[in-house]
């Protein structure tokens, strides 16, 4: 809100100075946030929290700074000489929705001279954002700026019938606004109309119709209050967002709708003469009764955490025109109509604290009554996978939530992808981000692909969030851990690109951090490049994919090198196991390599793994020492060899028994698997 | 000794002597007598370990002797052959070394943590809770009804069946309202989405919200509390001030400064000038949102507040961009491998 510390100043007596009038709001609760100096005056820009419409007007917000002790807020008086007609002759108003409309009132004034308006009228308008056009709505535009109450003026010659009706729109029911707009109308809209057609949008904006133009004679001064909901809906739905709008939606002041109908007839009397009609049509001019709130100062003593004597209480509810009567130590305050926002003794509370001043108030600690503090929901976990991943040299990437669709189905192929319905925003900002992730590749990919286009020799991210899914009529979120690398690994010695083992390394070291236990990995093809990929399991469950994305993934970005990705669900369950100490033994081990040449078709897996099923009771380890394909054996086939550890718990080995162990398993081997050996 | 090993004595003595001080020979007289997988000390120690018990003691002392002349006259060889003139060995200490890679949490991971830290101590929890909201946590039960005009400054996205994804964190306050009953301490760090995206918004953003419900709590409780969180987060130093605002779910409510961390107070482009920056919002909680979860705010009273985790991040790092934190750039993440700078 624009405001113009001379224009305040009207309303005060014996003002502040400008640095301490705006230091004084600020503080309690009207953030100046810039001061601009015209013309020997200032304007401010005041950050007016949505809960205070009253303090959308100069006035309310002297009452304000009066309250805060920057000067005595003045007398409001309005003279208005009325000399034409009863207003009854002129025109009439009928409200057809009073809930939508609790009361509006009318003037009329006859003769106008529509012209410019003076001077030191356009400049006010303008040094608050508002577009001088002629005195007639200049000074319904002053008025609202003064008071706060929105006006409207009509060329009482264009109302049909000289009748004013508020009641809803009709089905189909057009209004061309004083933007040169054509609205259609829809029934939930409160309108203003003659006895033919709208010739208002309630609350909103005039219609382009009735308005003031040079030839207007004969005005009629619209001064309602329309329920905040109404106004809002509509605003909404036409998107027309405008100083009346604003301030009926936050909520105006009813008794204020009289003194600004006078306030504004006063007015245009004065710059564009004509008469005034006696009287005004008022269609509620009783107010409903004023809620009561009690402020108890032990109360609010013990809500502040130090005492607020009684004499301030009573000084300020004076300056801020709410009424009290006071009950020993309870403050019975009655709502002043200006104050919306007031329902609940916090509500008094609040304004009593902001102007004793926050900085008044004592710091102190309160008690503990909790117990030590624990970390709940899935921070265990998500925690604990971002440690494993840092350690394990990958930095952490944050990226968005919601993905382009068709990246997104690249992806699909991936069973954690694959785990439920996509789920799709309502309102996306753009194409972009048109839908939730069921994956934290899209955005990983992305990041990959730009630090490698910037010319990066190596990508390691990793990210810890969550995927969405559509489940039922609610949208199931799951945790997960998802990782890239891309370009080389190595030192600067030892430069070699990344390839599956590198990726696998990672998944094991976190399975291993996260304890889950024993994981398999299963070839995958899609969503990754032809045999290049794998899925981890854990019993029935796929816990985890790895691979080579495909070329398709590779090119969503334009990535110019490979990229290798896994992605982990982040079980709760994982973190809490806790370990348990295994008995260290005693004795030394002996050590035994066996080379085994078997066709490729026979994977590591389950070389090793029939190699355990036969394992006598000493075979502690099991680990590979080299792999060679090439010359010395056949075109398919494979040298492996694996280093073996023989331990006994209670006893040293003999070389032996070492010897029979091993020749024992190496005969089983022969026999169930086509290996040799050698 | 025993003879046979005194042999082995004698022919490490001669090949040693036979090396002179090349490096290459040397090497290969320690490879054959020290060789960890088949050095002839390697053999005897496999000996040992089959011999019967009872001649076990007088070999493994023998062993031991050996061992020791072996070992020692090999260093000294090594080291009187490294000293010489042959140089070709020597290594280039100024060589980067085969450094593994530090991993590095994200900015806002690292003020995450410290947050928690310093509110675990005073006895707060961490909760968490989902992403993808109903209207009642994020908006109603937060006194923020249906057509309230709170509701067009947080601009929502929404998703089928009437969700959304939340604005805040403060839905996590009304959850651990519902779960738990006061005395509550707790903070709820979290991603939000707002449907927003300029120079100084992102569509997702985190915040840290804060609660605390018991008997007796007071605006003054509010004040220390931050406070004391302000000077560990940052600098005891910091001077944290208090401005009447609004929020729906507070009553009364308070936007908080601290003393701009750049500039120190003397103005700079961070605060614009003031000298001063916004941090956090706080506030009693309001009664309404005691009584949308059942709780008796005649009995219960509290306080709450939340601050935005990518502008600490932002001022803690001085990260001048905040979509830098979403872009991915390794360059960026990696220049924080360690916890948060004071």
């Amino acid at each position: 809100m624009k405001v113009l510390y001379s224009w305040l100043c009207q309303h005060l007596v014996e003002p502040a100075e400008t640095a301490e009038m705006a230091e004084r709001l600020t503080a309690c609760g009207l953030n100046v946030e810039l001061r601009t100096a015209l013309e020997g005056d200032e304007v401010w820009d005041v950050d007016v929290t949505t809960n205070r419409p009253d303090c959308l007007a100069h006035r309310g917000m002297a009452r304000e700074a009066a309250a805060a002790g920057a000067g005595r807020l003045a007398p409001l008086s309005v003279r208005l000489v009325e000399s034409g007609p009863p207003v009854a002759e002129l025109a009439a108003v009928s409200v057809e929705d009073p809930q939508g409309c609790p009361r509006y009132c009318a003037r009329v004034i006859r003769g106008v001279k529509v012209g410019p308006s003076p001077q030191w009228l356009q400049k006010r308008l303008a040094a608050c954002g508002i577009r001088p056009i002629n005195n007639v709505v200049d000074a319904t535009n002053y008025v609202l700026l003064d008071l706060g109450h929105p006006l409207h003026a009509f060329d009482l010659e264009r109302i049909e019938g000289r009748r004013i009706r508020v009641r809803r729109a009709r089905p189909g029911e057009r209004l061309v606004t004083l933007d040169g707009v054509e609205r259609e109308l829809l029934t939930e809209d409160l309108v203003i109309a003659d006895h033919v057609k709208p010739v208002a949008l309630a609350g909103i904006m005039g219609g382009a119709f009735s308005e003031i133009t040079e030839t207007t004679r004969d005005v009629l001064l619209e001064s309602a209050y329309f329920a905040p909901a109404l106004v809002r809906r509509t605003r909404k739905r036409l998107g027309l967002d405008t100083e009346a709008s604003r301030r009926f939606e936050r909520g105006a002041d009813r008794a204020m709708a009289r003194q600004a109908v006078d306030a504004v007839a006063a007015l245009i009397l004065e710059l564009a003469g004509g008469e005034v009609a006696s009287g005004v049509l008022d269609s509620c001019p009783e107010l409903p009764p004023a809620a009561v709130i009690p402020l108890d100062l032990h109360r609010l003593a013990a809500f502040a955490g130090c005492p607020i004597p009684e004499e301030f209480v009573r000084t300020l509810l004076a300056a801020l025109e709410i009424p009290f009567e006071v009950e020993g130590q309870v403050f019975r305050c009655r709502v002043p109509s200006h104050r919306v926002d007031l329902e609940l003794p916090e509500d008094l509370y609040e304004e009593v604290l902001r102007h004793w001043g926050y900085d008044r108030i004592p710091s102190l600690l309160p008690p503990l009554h909790t117990g030590p503090g624990e970390r709940r929901g899935s921070f265990p976990v998500t925690d604990r996978a971002r440690d494993l991943a840092a350690a394990l040299g990958l930095a952490e990437a944050v990226t968005y939530a919601f993905v382009p669709e068709e990246v997104e189905n690249v992806f699909e192929a991936s069973p954690l992808a694959a785990r439920g319905q996509l789920v799709r925003l309502e309102n996306p900002l753009s194409a972009r981000a048109a839908v939730m992730r069921r994956t934290l590749w899209s955005g990983l990919v992305e990041a990959a692909a730009n630090n490698l286009r910037r010319g990066a020799q190596r990508v390691a991210l990793f990210e810890v969030g969550r995927a969405f899914f559509a489940d039922g009529t609610g949208v199931r979120e799951e945790e997960r851990l998802a990782v890239i690398l891309a370009g080389e690994v190595g030192s600067w010695d030892s430069r070699r690109p990344v390839d599956f083992l590198d990726l696998k390394g990672i998944a094991e070291a976190l399975a291993e951090g996260l304890g889950l236990g024993d994981v398999s990995y299963v070839p995958l093809g899609a969503p990754f490049a032809p045999g290049s990929g794998a899925r981890m399991g854990r019993g029935d469950e796929v816990i985890g994919v790895l691979g080579k994305l495909s070329e398709a993934a590779q090119a969503l970005y334009d990535a110019p090198r490979p990229l290798w990705a896994l992605e982990l669900a982040l079980a709760p369950e994982g973190a809490e196991r806790a370990p348990i100490f295994v008995e260290l033994s005693r004795f030394p081990a002996v050590v035994a390599d066996l080379t085994v040449r078997h066709p490729v078709s026979l994977p590591y897996g389950e070389l090793v793994g029939v190699l355990w099923s036969f394992a006598p009771e000493i075979l502690e380890s099991v680990e590979p020492v080299v792999r060679y394909r090439g010359d010395k054996v056949g075109p398919d086939e494979v040298k492996t060899t694996l280093r073996l550890t023989y331990r006994h718990r209670e006893r040293s080995l003999t070389q032996e028994e070492v010897n029979a162990a091993h020749f024992a398993l190496m005969e089983k081997l022969a026999s169930t698997l086509p290996v040799a050996f050698g | 000794m025993l003879p046979e090993l005194e042999r082995i004595r004698d022919d490490f003595d001669r090949a040693l002597e036979a090396a002179g001080s090349d490096p290459k020979k040397l090497e290969d007289v320690r490879v054959r007598f020290a060789g960890r997988k088949s050095g002839v000390l390697r053999k005897l120690e496999e000996q040992l370990a089959s011999l019967p018990k009872e001649e076990k003691p007088a070999f493994g002392k023998s062993l031991n002797e050996l061992k020791r002349h072996i070992e020692g006259a090999l260093e000294a060889a090594l080291a009187q052959a490294r000293t010489g003139k042959v140089r070709g060995e020597e290594v280039d200490v100024t060589l980067p070394g085969r450094k593994p890679a530090l991993g590095a949490l994200h900015p806002v991971t690292l003020v995450r943590r410290r947050i928690e830290e310093i509110f675990l101590r005073m006895g707060y929890s961490v909760a968490d809770g989902p992403e993808v909201e109903d209207d009642w946590h994020n908006f109603e039960a937060l006194n923020i009804p249906p057509d309230h005009p709170a509701r067009d400054t947080q601009d929502t996205f929404y998703l089928p069946g009437g969700l959304l994804l939340r604005t805040h964190t403060s839905p996590v306050q009304i959850r651990t309202m519902e779960a738990f009953r006061p005395p509550i301490r707790v903070i709820i760090p979290g991603r939000v989405y707002r449907r927003d995206s300029d120079l100084r918004h992102s569509p997702m953003f985190h915040q840290v919200e804060g609660l605390v419900v018991d008997e007796g709590v007071s605006f003054a409780h509010l004040k220390a509390t931050l406070e004391a969180f302000v000077h560990r987060l940052f600098d005891p130093s910091l001077k944290v001030r208090l401005r009447p605002s609004f929020f729906p779910f507070t009553e009364p409510s308070a936007e908080v400064d601290i003393t701009c961390v750049l500039c120190r107070g003397a103005g700079c482009g961070v605060c614009s000038g003031s000298g001063w920056v916004e941090i956090l919002g706080a506030g009693m909680v309001d009664p309404r949102v005691f009584r949308a979860v059942g709780i008796d705010p005649a009995r219960y009273t509290g306080f709450a507040f939340g601050l935005g985790l990518d502008r600490v991040a932002m001022l803690a790092y001085r990260i001048p961009d905040l979509r830098l934190l979403f872009s991915g750039d390794e360059r960026m993440l990696r220049q924080f491998p360690g916890g948060l700078a004071r």
